[in-house]
C-alpha cells in the first residue's frame, strides 16, 4: 500500500540559500564554505525555456460591421466592412538555446466607410458613406528569433506588411529577465516601425500621393508570483509617432503630425483550485497629446475541461474625445476631424472561446460580440454617428510534434 | 523609405543597453559551471513509488550506486524533454551500475501517470505532494537532478533542461562511473 | 514631454518593486501557474489579432509589447 509508506526526510537537508546563489563569488556562499559553492550547476531553472517542440497553426477569423443604422446614414451605402484574417505561423526549437517563428497573415477587406459627416433633412448630423465598395488585401510577414539564457530570453523581430495603399516594415527588440528565485520577471521591449501611405484613387477623392509615418515605442513591465494560485503585472508603454497621421479617406480630417501616448497596464490572474478555473483580469490607461484618455477593463475566466478549456470574457472600454474632434468637422481650426473613432463613446466586448485537444492538434473556436455607444462612455462628450458594431468568429488548429 | 535617424538613435541606444544588460547576466551564469570537487551528503527520504516499480524509494537504498535523482511535475514544459533523455542514458549506463529515480512533485498523482503515459520512461517514478523531499533538497526549477555518488554525497545539480544538455550530463554520469 | 513622464514612471516602479519582498513560491508548487488559464494572453496569434482589431477600430493602442506593423485600417 503506498498509503503506508510515509514521506519521511530525515538526516538533513541542504541549504536552498547556497544552492540558489551558487556563483563563488557570493559572500553568503564564502561563509558556508567554498566546497559547497563549487557544486556545479548547468544551467539555472527556465522561466522561459525555449519551446520543447515545434508548433505550426492556422487560423481563420471573419468579421462583419453591421449595417449602418438607416437614421444616421445621409448618403451612400449602409453596409460597411467584412473582414477575412487568415494566420498561418511556424515556431520551433533552434539547437538548444534559440527558437525561431515565423508568421504570416493576410487580412482581405471589402465593404464602405464613413467619407465624412453632414447634416440630414432634418438637420440631425448623419454619415456620408465613401461611394463603391472598396477592396483591399494586405499580407503581414514576421520574423521572430529568440535566444534563451537561464534567467529570462530575448527576441528580435522583423514585420513587414503591405497592402495596396499602406507599406509598414517594423523592427522590435524585447528581453525578459527573472530574478534569482524566479518570481519576479522584469520584461523591456523596443520597437520602431516605418510606414508609407499612399492612397488608392478610386472611390473616393483624396488628396495626396504619398507620405510617411515613423512609429517609435518603449515598454516596460514587471510581473511577481504573489501566491502559489496569483501572479500580478504592471507595465508602462511610451509610443511616439511623427508623420502622416491624418486619415487621407476622410474628407475632412486633419490631423497633427506628431502624436505621443503613454499606456498603463496591468493585469491579474488567479487560480481557483477547487473550480479548475483561473480569473483574468487586465485594465490599461491610455493617455495621449491630442486629449483623449481612455480606460480599458478585461475579465475573463478560463475554464479547464481535463485538457480542453472554456474562457467566457467581457471587455469594456471607454475613450474621450480628441481635441480637434467635432461631431461635423470644424475646418476653420488648424486641426479638425469628425472620425468615430476620436469621438467620447464606450464599447462592450462579450465573447467566449474554447478549446479542445486532440492528441497533438489543438483546435480552437471563438465567437464576440463588439458594441459601442457614444451612451456608454465615461466622459460623456458628443455623439458621433459612425460609430461600429461588429460579430467576429474565429476558427483554428495548431499542432504540436517533436 | 526614409528612417528617422534621430529618434531611431533612441531605440537602438536602448537596445544596446539591453543588450549589455543580458550579456553580463548570462556571463554571469556561466561562471558556476565549472568543475565538481564536492561532496554534499544527500538528504536521506522514503517515498512511495507509483510507476516502474514497488513500494517504497529510500535514499538508503540507493547507496553503492551511482545516482541521478530527478524531480520533475507533469505542468513543467522542459520535463518532456528531460524525461525521455535520462531514459536514453539509464538505458544505455544501467548495466555499468547507474541507478536513475525521479520525484514527481504534482499535486494529483493521476497528472504525474498521464504524463508518462505520453512520455513512458522505464526507471522508477516516486511520488511527493508534501513538498517535503523538494524542499530538503532545495529544488529551485523544475526539472531538478541531483547527481549523487556511490558514498552517498550530491556532486552535481543540474536544473531546467535544453535540447543537448544530455551530452554534458552523460559525460559527467560516466566519469563518476568509472570512479 | 510624455517621454520623461514615462521614465519617471518607470524609475518609480522598477524601486518601489525592486525594493519590496514578496516571499517566493517555491518550484514545486508552481503547478497551478502553469495552468494555461493563468497566463497573460489566450494565445499569442489570438492577442496579435485582437490588438490589431481594437487599434483599428479605437483611438488608444499600445501596453501589449512592441509596435506592430501595418495599418489595416479602413
Amino acid at each position: 500500500m503506498r498509503q503506508a509508506v510515509a514521506v519521511a526526510v530525515t538526516k538533513h537537508r541542504l541549504d536552498s540559500a547556497v544552492l540558489q546563489k551558487l556563483p563563488t563569488d557570493s559572500p553568503v556562499v564564502a561563509s558556508l564554505g567554498a566546497a559547497i559553492a563549487s557544486l556545479p550547476t548547468y544551467q539555472k531553472a527556465f522561466a522561459d525555456a525555449p519551446p520543447a517542440f515545434t508548433e505550426v497553426g492556422l487560423r481563420y477569423s471573419h468579421y462583419t460591421e453591421d449595417s449602418l443604422d438607416k437614421d444616421l446614414l445621409v448618403f451612400g451605402d449602409r453596409d460597411r466592412y467584412d473582414i477575412d484574417v487568415t494566420q498561418l505561423w511556424i515556431e520551433a526549437p533552434v539547437g538548444g538555446a534559440w527558437s525561431v517563428a515565423f508568421d504570416v497573415q493576410n487580412d482581405s477587406m471589402s465593404g464602405a466607410s464613413p467619407w465624412f459627416v453632414g447634416t440630414n433633412l432634418d438637420g440631425e448630423p448623419g454619415v456620408i458613406m465613401s461611394g463603391a465598395s472598396i477592396q483591399d488585401n494586405r499580407v503581414e510577414v514576421g520574423v521572430t528569433t529568440r535566444y534563451f539564457w537561464a534567467d529570462g530570453n530575448a527576441g528580435f523581430n522583423v514585420t513587414h506588411s503591405d497592402e495596396d495603399d499602406y507599406e509598414a516594415l517594423a523592427f522590435s527588440f524585447d528581453a525578459a529577465w527573472n530574478s534569482d528565485d524566479n518570481s519576479r520577471t522584469w520584461s523591456a521591449s523596443a520597437s520602431t516601425s516605418d510606414d508609407s501611405v499612399a492612397p488608392v484613387k478610386e472611390a473616393i477623392p483624396v488628396f495626396i500621393d504619398q507620405e510617411e509615418l515613423d512609429t517609435q515605442s518603449l515598454y516596460f513591465g514587471v510581473s511577481q508570483v504573489l501566491t502559489s494560485t496569483s501572479i500580478v503585472r504592471v507595465g508602462l508603454s511610451y509610443t511616439i509617432s511623427d508623420g502622416y497621421l491624418t486619415d487621407p479617406y476622410k474628407l475632412a480630417d486633419q490631423r497633427p503630425s506628431e502624436h505621443e501616448r503613454v499606456t498603463l497596464n496591468t493585469g491579474y490572474r488567479q487560480y481557483f483550485v477547487e473550480a479548475g478555473g483561473a480569473l483574468k483580469m487586465d485594465y490599461r490607461f491610455y493617455n495621449d497629446d491630442w486629449g483623449t484618455d481612455s480606460h480599458t477593463l478585461e475579465v475573463a475566466w478560463q475554464q479547464s475541461l481535463g485538457r480542453h478549456s472554456l474562457t467566457p470574457y467581457l471587455r469594456y472600454y471607454s475613450q474621450s474625445q480628441a481635441d480637434f474632434f467635432s461631431v461635423i468637422a470644424d475646418t476653420s481650426t488648424d486641426f479638425y476631424a469628425d472620425d468615430y473613432r476620436l469621438s467620447s463613446y464606450g464599447a462592450i466586448t462579450a465573447g467566449l472561446r474554447g478549446t479542445v485537444m486532440i492528441g497533438d492538434w489543438e483546435v480552437e473556436g471563438q465567437l464576440e460580440r463588439y458594441d459601442s455607444d457614444n451612451s456608454f462612455s465615461l466622459y460623456g462628450g458628443d455623439a458621433a454617428p459612425g460609430l461600429v458594431d461588429f460579430w467576429r468568429a474565429t476558427v483554428g488548429v495548431t499542432l504540436r510534434f517533436d | 523609405m526614409s528612417l528617422q535617424v534621430s529618434s531611431l538613435g533612441h531605440v537602438f541606444r536602448w537596445c544596446a543597453v539591453l543588450i549589455a544588460l543580458n550579456t553580463s547576466l548570462t556571463a554571469s551564469d556561466s561562471v558556476s559551471a565549472e568543475t565538481a570537487t564536492i561532496k554534499v551528503p544527500a538528504p536521506d527520504f522514503v517515498l512511495p513509488v507509483i510507476a516502474n516499480g514497488k513500494g517504497a524509494l529510500a535514499m538508503d537504498d540507493l547507496e553503492g550506486s551511482v545516482v541521478y535523482l530527478d524531480f520533475w511535475a507533469s505542468w513543467c514544459g522542459p520535463c518532456r524533454l528531460s524525461l525521455p533523455a535520462l531514459d536514453t542514458i539509464y538505458q544505455e549506463l544501467k548495466d555499468q551500475g547507474l541507478i536513475v529515480a525521479a520525484i514527481t512533485v504534482d499535486a494529483v498523482e493521476e497528472d504525474a501517470l498521464d504524463f508518462l503515459q505520453r512520455y513512458p520512461v522505464s526507471y522508477p517514478i516516486a511520488f511527493d505532494s508534501s513538498g517535503d523531499v523538494p524542499s530538503a533538497f532545495a529544488v529551485n526549477g523544475m526539472p531538478s537532478g541531483y547527481l549523487i555518488d556511490r558514498s552517498g554525497n550530491v556532486r552535481a545539480l543540474h536544473v531546467g533542461f535544453k535540447r543537448g544538455d544530455e551530452v554534458a550530463l552523460r559525460d559527467e554520469i560516466i566519469a563518476m562511473l568509472e570512479e | 514631454m510624455r517621454l520623461l513622464r514615462w521614465v519617471a514612471m518607470v524609475t518609480l516602479l522598477s524601486s518601489t518593486v525592486g525594493c519590496s519582498n514578496i516571499e517566493a513560491v517555491p518550484a514545486w508548487e508552481r503547478g497551478y501557474l502553469a495552468e494555461p488559464g493563468m497566463q497573460w494572453e489566450l494565445s499569442r496569434r489570438e492577442a496579435k489579432f485582437a490588438g490589431h482589431v481594437y487599434t483599428s477600430k479605437e483611438a488608444s493602442s499600445g501596453g501589449s509589447g512592441a509596435a506592430g506593423g501595418g495599418c489595416g485600417c479602413n
